[in-house]
């Protein structure tokens, strides 16, 4: 919350909320006790349309919303509704600025959204316009934290429950604000940038619990999933995503030099959640050092894989590993699309996921199961394709410790400077993909990439806190474009690809008949979602980097999307796009309707 | 309110240095308190972080590998001033190092080569343009506080961001690091 403290009048802001909260209350809009965001809410939202409660909608993550007065007929009128600047394009660390990541959140009329570093900003979208309610500024140790964060001073996104908005800082904190006075409540250190954590991903809320992930496998962390009782604010549970020395798994890394104490394993984005068997389903990172995989012999457990943990007690239940001893920092901590489908032998529990290494993949949510998968980019060297039985890549060799995939390309102590499709920020990197269950189809946000990759041979000597654990890096060789690729889920085939100039780093929403999406080059568009036909399109002027959403107040629908490039592309893979350099850093609302 | 960074190095020198000898006049002889000094090569360090040096060489210099490619330890390094300023003004052609000259490759010579000359191997520009006076500064800085220096320490540390950020927790010592650890736990705010 900024203060006015020096000042003996009150604040505009405070003016402000007073103001939206009598015109609420004229309005007859449910206040306080009724705005409480309880479980069951939680576990309902299908009966709220008109709201968007958790990070990807639904506990599935879906990505799909009812609303449908804007549609194929009509979505040619949408135009700007308003539109508000927000903070948090300041650089820190290693960053020059800030960008925008984040999924609004939309509860009764009052939409809550984030900058890079974390700030929260509440806005009452009552009246067809946007007025700032509070802002809590968490104050981010912009240098502590922006030294550690590999990719980009971005935060994802909150969460609600009960009477807070629960969100994450860069520098690992939990923070819980309360909704009406913006007022932190409490918060609680889940991350520590002395280690190279930092937190980039939106909370999820499963009961009363709220799950974190982490990021720096890029910094030699080991990786973890953390849960926190928002009533007692204490943490219940944290499954490491590399198991201890004589866990299960543990035998996975068969080095003599402790590898596994810095294996990565990432969680940085927000997972999904099945109340009906109460698993929590989450995915994991690349290993690391990222390209130099014969420092760490062995399958490397849980990295890359999407793992199903029970929600009370954080075990892991069932775990799928998509690129064993990754070369290639091909994460999947990409979100788990959870999905039922009418089957010959009734219906199919299916959990999706778009990886980084180019493959999408089914697998069944109830036994971690491979039941289908296909390449979803349009060029992948890596691999010769998956095996039909197993999902695994066909070159994978369950005798061998170090995996070698399509030698010739695969980066290695032998093959020191190599190209490799999809690039190193994959195929689809952490834009979320959505999915319409009406038509079973989902959409994937797609980068169409190769990149250089260069190894650099690892040595213990070199693991130093704070300092990059990488084996190597990247550079960018090519021209990289995008797609988004739809897949009919009831035959696992590629529906469509509508093939754009510029990597898609934003990701999706989905409604009955229409596909939003983005570009970096500054277009918000829709698609038709069967055809994905192009029937509308805007240019904001900023990077799109982030999701649109969907909302309706005052019985109108409304589309909302953060606009402001920052993130990894445009430091690290902005030479594979350049025209994208003329993109300026910026920070900005936007909110359309018809 | 006058903008200290916006007036010329030279006169902001003369600035720190009246002051600094203010300082000193204010402390009666015999104190043990020490005056604080100017450093000359602050215009540099200024320079170091607002091209954005540390964006790929780090605060300490030592650069390293990882995803913006292999920036050199500066740490490390064996070039000269000379060398140094003909780096920063032009980039490494072949590798991520910008240039930060305004005109590199076309009306600036570097290396002998032109823009077409360079080809593929041209480096990339630099997210501003330096003075001759900016590079010399943060030539200066290097050589002053960078090149030829061992691990990164708590003290340099605490000198490059002062005070404001835990950015430097991880070089203190046991002996420096507070025992009371709730201090990164917990409430606190």
């Amino acid at each position: 919350m900024e203060r006015s403290s020096g000042h003996t009048k009150v604040s505009p802001r405070v003016g402000l909320l007073a103001v939206a909260v009598a015109v609420a209350a004229m309005m007859g809009t449910p206040v306080s006790a009724a705005d409480e965001v309880t479980p069951e809410r939680l576990l309902n939202v299908d009966k709220e349309p008109g709201n968007w409660l958790h990070h990807h909608k639904d506990f599935s993550a879906h990505r799909f919303s009812s609303l449908k007065d804007i549609n194929r007929d009509n979505v040619k009128n949408l135009k700007v509704a308003w539109t508000m600047h927000l903070g948090g394009v300041e650089g820190g660390g290693i960053w020059s600025h800030g960008g925008l990541e984040g999924t609004p959140i939309a509860e009764n009329g009052f939409l809550y959204v984030t900058d890079g570093w974390g700030s929260v900003y509440k806005i009452d979208a009552h009246g067809g316009r946007g007025n700032l309610v509070w802002k809590m500024d968490p104050k981010t140790d912009h240098d502590w934290a922006g030294a550690v964060s590999c990719c980009g001073v971005d935060n994802r996104g909150v969460a609600l429950w009960g009477d807070l908005v629960i969100s994450h800082t860069l520098d690992g904190r939990l923070v819980a604000t309360n909704k009406e006075t913006g007022q932190v409540a409490w918060q609680r250190t889940v991350a520590d940038p002395d280690k190279g954590e930092v937190i980039t991903g939106a909370p999820l809320i499963v009961k009363n619990m709220a799950i974190t992930g982490v990021a720096g496998a890029e910094y030699g962390i080991r990786g973890w999933i953390a849960a926190t009782d928002l009533t007692t604010q204490k943490e219940v549970w944290r499954t490491h995503t590399i198991p201890g020395k004589g866990e299960p798994g543990s035998e996975t890394w068969k080095d003599d030099k402790s590898a596994s104490a810095s294996g990565g394993g990432s969680t940085w984005v927000t997972g999904s959640y099945d109340p009906t068997t109460d698993t929590i389903v989450w995915g994991v990172g690349n290993p690391g050092p990222d390209w130099d995989n014969a420092y760490r012999p062995g399958d490397n457990l849980y990295t890359d894989s999407s793992l199903g943990l029970d929600a009370s007690t954080g075990k892991i239940k069932w775990h799928y590993q998509h690129t064993p001893n990754d070369p290639f920092d091909y994460d999947s901590v990409a979100e788990n699309v959870l999905v039922d489908i009418p089957g010959p032998s009734g219906p199919q529990k299916l959990s999706l996921e778009a990886d980084r290494n180019g493959f999408a993949y089914a697998i069944d949510r109830t036994t971690g199961k491979f039941v289908w998968g296909l390449p979803f980019v349009k060029k992948v060297t890596w691999t010769k394709g998956l095996d039909a039985e197993t999902g695994k890549p066909i070159e994978y060799d369950p005798n061998k410790s170090v995996q070698a995939y399509e030698a010739s390309v695969t980066p290695s102590r032998t093959n020191m400077e190599t190209d490799i499709c999809p690039g190193n920020m994959g195929g689809k990197n952490w834009p979320p993909t959505a999915y319409n269950p009406e038509l079973k189809l989902w959409y994937i946000p797609v980068i169409e990439s190769c990149n250089h990759i260069k190894v650099e041979v690892s040595d213990q000597n070199k693991l130093k806190p704070r300092e990059f654990w990488t084996g190597g890096g990247p550079s960018q060789n090519v021209k990289i474009t995008g797609s988004v690729t739809a897949i009919d889920v009831t035959t696992g085939k590629i529906a469509g690809k509508l093939e754009t100039p510029y990597p898609n780093l934003g990701g999706m929403l989905a409604t009955p008949d229409l596909v939003f999406t983005g570009q970096p080059s500054g277009e918000v568009m829709a698609l038709d979602a069967k055809s994905l036909a192009k029937l509308w399109e805007f240019n904001t002027g900023g990077g799109v980097n982030a999701p649109p959403m969907t909302f309706s107040v005052d019985g109108k629908q409304y589309i909302a999307i953060l606009v402001g490039l920052g993130g990894a592309w445009d430091k690290w893979f902005i030479d594979s796009t350049p025209e994208l350099k003329k993109m300026q850093p910026g920070s900005m609302l936007y909110v359309f309707a018809l | 309110m006058m903008n200290f960074n916006a007036l010329p190095t030279t006169i902001r020198l003369l600035f720190v240095s009246v002051i600094a000898l203010n300082v000193s006049i204010g402390f009666a002889y015999g104190q043990s308190a020490q005056p604080p000094t100017a450093d000359p090569t602050d215009a540099g360090k200024a320079v170091f972080k607002r091209a954005n040096c540390m964006g790929c060489h780090k605060w300490h210099g030592n650069g390293g590998g990882g995803y913006g490619g292999d920036a050199l330890s500066l740490r490390k390094t064996e070039l000269t001033r000379d060398q140094i300023i003909e780096t920063v003004s032009c980039g490494r052609p072949g590798t991520g190092m910008p240039f930060f000259v305004r005109g590199a490759y076309d009306e600036v010579k570097c290396y002998g080569m032109t823009r077409q000359d360079a080809a593929a191997l041209m480096p990339p520009e630099g997210g501003t343009f330096l003075r001759p006076k900016d590079i010399e500064a943060v030539a200066d800085y290097v050589l002053a506080h960078i090149k030829g220096a061992g691990d990164p320490s708590y003290a340099e540390c605490v000198a490059f961001f002062s005070n404001a950020s835990r950015v430097c927790d991880i070089y203190k010592t046991a002996s420096q690091k507070p025992d009371d650890a709730s201090a990164a736990t917990g409430k606190s705010q």
